[in-house]
């Protein structure tokens, strides 16, 4: 199968105005019979960070999930209402699911590299969904992990094990991997979690490197990571949409008083 | 507002406004002692209040040094994050009030070496009405009261009327007595200093409004203070 993807537009072409990415309407998820999400509505801009804020158990990872359908693997689960990318809605029966995946990528938690070498780590993913030249493939994972910032660390050992690498190299590794097959929006679930301070530090300052050719969202525990990192924030409650808004704004005078609650550490 | 889920959190947002409300008090008495100092014309007692300011300087250092180390410990959010800077920014105020006072007590020195001038009667009027504007202040501070915050905030504009009328007074008896000028230039600076104590008052007054709301007041403060406008006429002659 022969795919063709978009090369990311490069930040020159950025225009101050906020281009929507994502629409997500009047959406509701199921576990079985539980309801975990209740009528979210909340657009996702073009070449911003989000991110999602909440208590465990809000729904913020679950939203992540249903964005490129990964909840599909697991039965039981289902979506209803409309996510809309770039016109279409990727809930639709027919939506190509691979496609989808290469187009809205996911790094998570814990470091899952594979159990092969780095480069292999990262070609492994692009023969996925094309097929290029050994020249092309090396171009393309040299690309990769300088946009990660893991090039330098790297280049000299390519070929051993992607486990030999620190937790803080593996997420940057994770991040080179989703980046290799061009994608246009970037999941991030609780990157940080798992890093040390300095590598929380480098990861964030590739987030901001990267929100020039991405849009990006972020699911973090961290207020303060959510703070530093993001343009625009979410905020979820059992499974609702709280409030929504500029990052700033959020952060220093936030409406609702369950967002103040929960961003000041209080009793709610 | 719902207590913090760390209780000490609580306890250290106290004691920031403890340490505001001490400070604001201090710079009110003192203030008071100041202008008595004029009334009763009592050097000593000017003197006590220019001692008096180190105290009010120590406790901005404090609160100051307080207010940095919650922002470093606790990476304040929200409604948190503006209490901390508005304290910062209210300690400098106060401090201000203080150094005011502490220039009407230096001014009451020079002023009671002189003969009695009788306009030192609107004095303590202007005092007694920017005193009640800190302690207005204060209060809406202690209890979050935006509104009363935004009362004090268009009363000032009645001591900057009581200013100008004071100052043309003032302008009179020196172009009727020139044995004046002396005395009356020491008390249109007082008067000058406690004008500026009141337009001190309501920046802490709009810092109350911005800590409870989120926004600083949107109109512009009424003002009644035109003696910038001013310009003398000599009896009898021409400009």
């Amino acid at each position: 199968m022969n795919i063709e993807l978009m090369e990311p537009v490069t930040s020159a072409a950025t225009s101050a105005a906020l281009q929507p990415k994502v629409s997500i309407e009047n959406l509701a998820f199921y576990y079985g019979d539980t309801k975990a999400l209740k009528d979210i509505n909340l657009t996702l801009y073009d070449r911003k960070v989000t991110a999602f804020i909440g208590p465990s158990g809000c729904g913020k990872s679950t939203l992540l999930r249903v964005l490129n359908r990964i909840y599909e693997m697991y039965p039981r689960q289902r979506a209803e209402g409309r996510v809309i990318v770039d016109g279409v809605n990727i809930l639709d029966s027919g939506q190509d699911l691979n496609m989808l995946r290469a187009k809205i990528g996911m790094v998570f938690q814990k470091p899952t590299p594979f159990p092969m070498s780095i480069y292999e780590n990262i070609a492994f993913g692009v023969r996925l969904y094309e097929r290029i030249s050994k020249d092309e493939m090396d171009e393309r994972v040299e690309r990769a992990l300088r946009r990660a910032a893991l090039w330098d660390e790297v280049k000299d050992k390519l070929n051993t094990s992607g486990l030999g690498l620190s937790g803080g190299q593996q997420q940057r590794l994770c991040i080179a991997r989703t980046i290799a097959v061009r994608p246009e929006i970037i999941l991030l679930d609780e990157p940080c979690s798992a890093l040390d301070p300095i590598s929380t530090a480098k990861i964030e300052e590739l987030i901001d490197e990267l929100k020039a050719d991405y849009t990006i969202v972020i699911v973090t525990h961290n207020m303060q990571q959510a703070a530093r990192t993001s343009d625009f924030t979410a905020f979820m409650y059992l499974g609702e949409l709280i409030e929504f808004g500029d990052t700033k704004r959020m952060f220093t005078h936030p409406n609702k008083q369950q967002t103040q609650d929960y961003i000041t550490g209080r009793f709610g | 507002m719902p207590q913090h889920i760390v209780q000490k959190y609580d306890e250290e947002l106290k004691k920031l406004s403890t340490l505001i409300v001490q400070m604001g008090g201090l710079a009110e008495s003192q203030l008071a002692s100041a202008v008595e100092a004029i009334v009763k014309r009592d050097s000593e007692l000017a003197g006590k209040v220019v001692e008096g300011d180190a105290k009010i300087d120590t406790l901005r250092n404090q609160v100051d040094d307080f207010a940095i180390e919650l922002l470093a410990r606790r990476q304040p959010m929200a409604a948190d994050l503006r209490v901390i800077v508005a304290a910062l920014r209210i300690s400098s105020e106060i401090e201000r009030i203080g150094d005011y006072a502490k220039n009407v007590a230096k001014r009451a020195v020079a002023l009671n070496q002189a003969p009695l001038v009788r306009p030192v009667h609107a004095i303590p009027r202007m005092a007694a009405l920017v005193q009640a504007l800190i302690k207005d202040t204060l209060d809406a501070y202690i209890t979050d009261d935006a509104t009363k915050a935004d009362a004090v905030w268009a009363r000032d504009e009645e001591v900057d009327e009581l200013y100008t009328s004071l100052f043309r007074e003032l302008l009179t008896y020196m172009m009727e007595d020139p044995r004046s000028i002396t005395p009356c230039t020491h008390l249109l600076f007082i008067a000058k200093n406690i004008e500026r104590i009141g337009d001190h008052a309501t920046n802490i007054a709009e810092l109350i409004h911005y800590t409870v709301t989120g926004e600083l007041p949107k109109e512009d403060r009424p003002k009644g203070d035109d003696t910038a406008y001013a310009v003398v006429n000599a009896p009898g002659g021409t400009r």
